[in-house]
């Protein structure tokens, strides 16, 4: 990633309105990392360049 | 291998083109391959593939849409990374009703949300990577739910309706533009050579990519006809299905409700 651009910030009501894929429960976000953590599904849903990236094949695994 | 339509959902699963795959993660892989090789030339190959046609069908869409110009009314468009659509929306109702724009492919994203900007719409739109099948929205949320030239590259259609009906509020309306079966004598043939040696031969000159363009053209012969197509929106639980046909079938217009 070009570290001169500003990074670009997700829409903060895109983020209200999106649920896990898997078990359409809320997600926390999680400003610092750029994730989106489903608690239930234990997995992190990555957000690169503003885009929420809403795949599991895409999510980092969470460990209990 | 077969290049005869699919009737109904299981039919498409494992067909890429005219090959069979392994199974929808294949499938899946593969589509993605194309979408990312031809992203950033997209509308281009469009409008010479269809000889600018996609334009005047896209127009046709919204206009049957017919989005009211009212702020707080709310867009889902599926499969639509480029933003074609969600910007004709957009643009229609006087900037006032505000889309997400999902799509699987983050290239075709990336281009949407560049153009977006440079357009000054991208307060109306947000773009989220998703799949069709999973849409992580939850439910009743959306008073449209669009999706042009997206459905027949999505392994496992039902889902793709299951979830479109889902995510609609009732009194909702879904709204498929997809290449169809044409039904005018002459035009067939015509449209057969056109398709299988016109674009390939342009996807290979424009994009320097004949197999992603070889791809489309066969993945538009596997698809079922607007009959049966509109034979599975019913049964994903949509009333009043309807469909028109565009430029004599080479693309149809399905409409269903959510009651």
């Amino acid at each position: 990633m070009d570290e001169a651009k500003t990074i670009a910030q997700p829409d903060p009501k895109l983020l209200e309105l999106l649920v896990c894929p898997l078990t359409k429960a809320t997600l926390r976000y999680d400003r610092e990392a750029q994730e989106l953590i489903s608690v239930k599904a234990k997995l992190a849903y990555p957000i690169r360049d503003g885009i929420p990236i809403m795949l599991p094949s895409e999510a980092r695994e969470l460990e209990d | 291998m077969s290049n005869s339509r699919a009737t109904d959902a299981d039919g498409m699963e494992t067909s890429y083109g005219y090959s069979t795959v392994s199974g929808r993660e294949e499938k899946q892989s593969r589509v993605n391959d194309v979408f990312h090789r031809v992203a950033k030339r997209y509308d281009l190959m469009n409008d010479l593939m269809s000889g600018g046609l996609h334009r005047a069908w896209k127009d046709t869409m919204v206009s049957w849409l017919a989005p009211p110009h009212r702020k707080g009314w709310r867009f889902l468009d599926v499969a639509g990374g480029t933003g074609d659509v969600a910007f004709r929306i957009v643009e229609r109702t006087g900037r006032r009703v505000e889309g997400t724009v999902l799509d699987i492919n983050a290239s075709m994203l990336g281009v949407g949300a560049e153009r977006a900007a440079r357009k000054g719409i991208s307060d109306n739109l947000r773009f989220v990577e998703a799949n069709a099948e999973d849409l992580g929205l939850p439910d009743s949320q959306f008073d449209a739910y669009t999706i042009a030239f997206g459905i027949r590259n999505v392994p496992r259609i039902d889902r793709a309706l299951a979830e479109a009906y889902r995510v609609l509020k009732p009194g909702g309306r879904f709204l498929c533009l997809e290449f169809s079966e044409v039904d005018v004598p002459g035009l067939d043939a015509l449209y057969e050579t056109w398709s299988f040696k016109g674009i390939p031969a342009i996807g290979q000159r424009v994009a320097n990519d004949r197999e992603s363009y070889e791809y489309l053209v066969e993945s538009i012969r596997r698809f079922p006809n607007q009959e049966n197509f509109a034979g599975l929106i019913r049964k994903a639980g949509f009333e009043r299905v309807t469909y028109r046909n565009l430029t004599g079938g080479i693309a149809a217009l399905h409409s269903g409700w959510k009651i």
